[in-house]
């Protein structure tokens, strides 16, 4: 029975496992993308040399900075939901009785 | 090259919700400082929460997460500016806020010891920003016309048929590809070679869209400012058909201090 149980599921254990495998890989891509703020960053540093070299005028800088604060919000909103850091915002600071100067 | 200093501290567990402190900066002074109406948020007062000779930098603010808008950075850098005229300064990163003057001096008292080397090491240094940018088009039809087989593979090109141009396209890409890498990178060499006698140290950042060839910092002690200064406009000029620079400061060390906080949610 064993054997057979084996022989009988074996074509179906190999893919299933496959699968899960690779939604859990999906699912994790997708995580890392949401809540990476470099390329937003990356972005708002090329906007502002645009503007600095004169490539774009003030009126389209203030439109796509305020696209781009957008999607900040949002990678934050993510990163919270994950349970991640985020830069910026409040720091806690820890307390330690015996804790000396480092 | 020299790594930037690192500070880490770990920063968690709850604290009092009284009135949120935004950090600019750290100085040393033992007295009370009043820098006017100038903070983030629209002219918050700036001031100093002190602990034995070391002080932040501060002014009051809600509990919020700053962006990164322009207004607001250049809000933040301005204090920074302001400070570093008659301090020597190490910056903390835009956005740094605390529940309250308890936990900066916290801040302050566990890390005494580190933020009082770093500032040792700071002492009357400066940062100035360096950036390189080229035409890129303009540097391709250069080559083409002073490069022999560059010439020679367009010739060829276009004189023949289609079907028989094809490795010739590709090897003219890879050929005009592998010129512009070699000069981009003796650009950058000689600018960083000029530089570098007048400067403490230096750190390259990635180049920001494509037109950048180098984008630079360098920590120049306040007496070469001068020299260092004229040795960016020499550069510069010598290079005037190909290169445009651009160059900012003097600012706080951000590129050679590095202080992480490790930032957890508070909630």
């Amino acid at each position: 029975m064993g054997l057979l149980s084996k022989v009988i599921f074996f074509p179906i254990s190999g893919p299933v496992a496959g699968i899960r495998w690779s939604l859990n890989k999906v699912v994790q891509v997708a995580e890392e993308e949401l809540t990476d703020d470099a390329p937003v960053k990356q972005e708002l540093m090329e906007l502002q040399m645009k503007l600095e070299l004169g490539d774009i005028d003030d009126a389209e800088y203030v439109e796509r900075e305020a696209a781009l604060m957008a999607r900040l919000r949002e990678v934050r909103a993510w990163r919270e939901k994950f349970g991640k850091a985020t830069s910026g915002g409040p720091v806690r600071v820890a307390r330690d009785a015996d804790e000396g100067e480092e | 090259m020299s790594e930037p200093h690192s500070v880490e501290t770990e920063l968690s567990s709850p604290a009092a919700a009284d009135g949120g402190k935004y950090v600019y900066c750290i100085i040393r002074s033992d007295r009370q400082r009043d820098f006017g109406a100038i903070g983030i948020g629209g002219g918050q007062r700036v001031a100093t929460v002190a602990f034995k000779d070391l002080a932040a930098v501060v002014s009051d603010t809600p509990i919020v997460i700053y962006d990164p808008t322009r207004e607001n950075v250049l809000a933040h850098e301005f204090v920074n500016e302001t400070v570093m005229r008659e301090h020597t300064v190490i910056p903390m990163s835009f956005g740094t806020v605390f529940r309250s003057v308890d936990d900066v001096t916290e801040l302050l008292r566990s890390t005494y010891q580190a933020f009082s080397d770093v500032l040792d090491k700071m002492q009357d240094k400066i940062e100035f920003g360096l950036k390189v940018l080229w035409d890129r088009d303009r540097v391709v039809t250069n080559l083409e016309r002073e490069n022999d087989e560059i010439r020679r593979l367009k010739d060829e090109i276009s004189r023949h048929t289609a079907s028989s141009t094809y490795f010739a396209r590709m090897q003219l890409g890879r050929l005009i590809e592998g010129a512009l890498e070699e000069m981009s990178a003796r650009y950058v060499a000689d600018v960083h070679d000029a530089l570098k006698q007048v400067a403490v140290a230096s750190r390259s950042n990635k180049p920001i869209g494509d037109r950048m060839i180098l984008n630079a910092a360098f920590l120049v002690d306040r007496a070469q400012e001068q020299s260092f200064d004229e040795r960016v406009k020499e550069t510069s000029r010598r290079y005037e058909e190909l290169l445009t620079f651009k160059y900012s400061g003097p600012w706080p060390p951000y590129n050679f201090v590095n202080i992480k906080l490790k930032l957890e949610k508070a909630d």
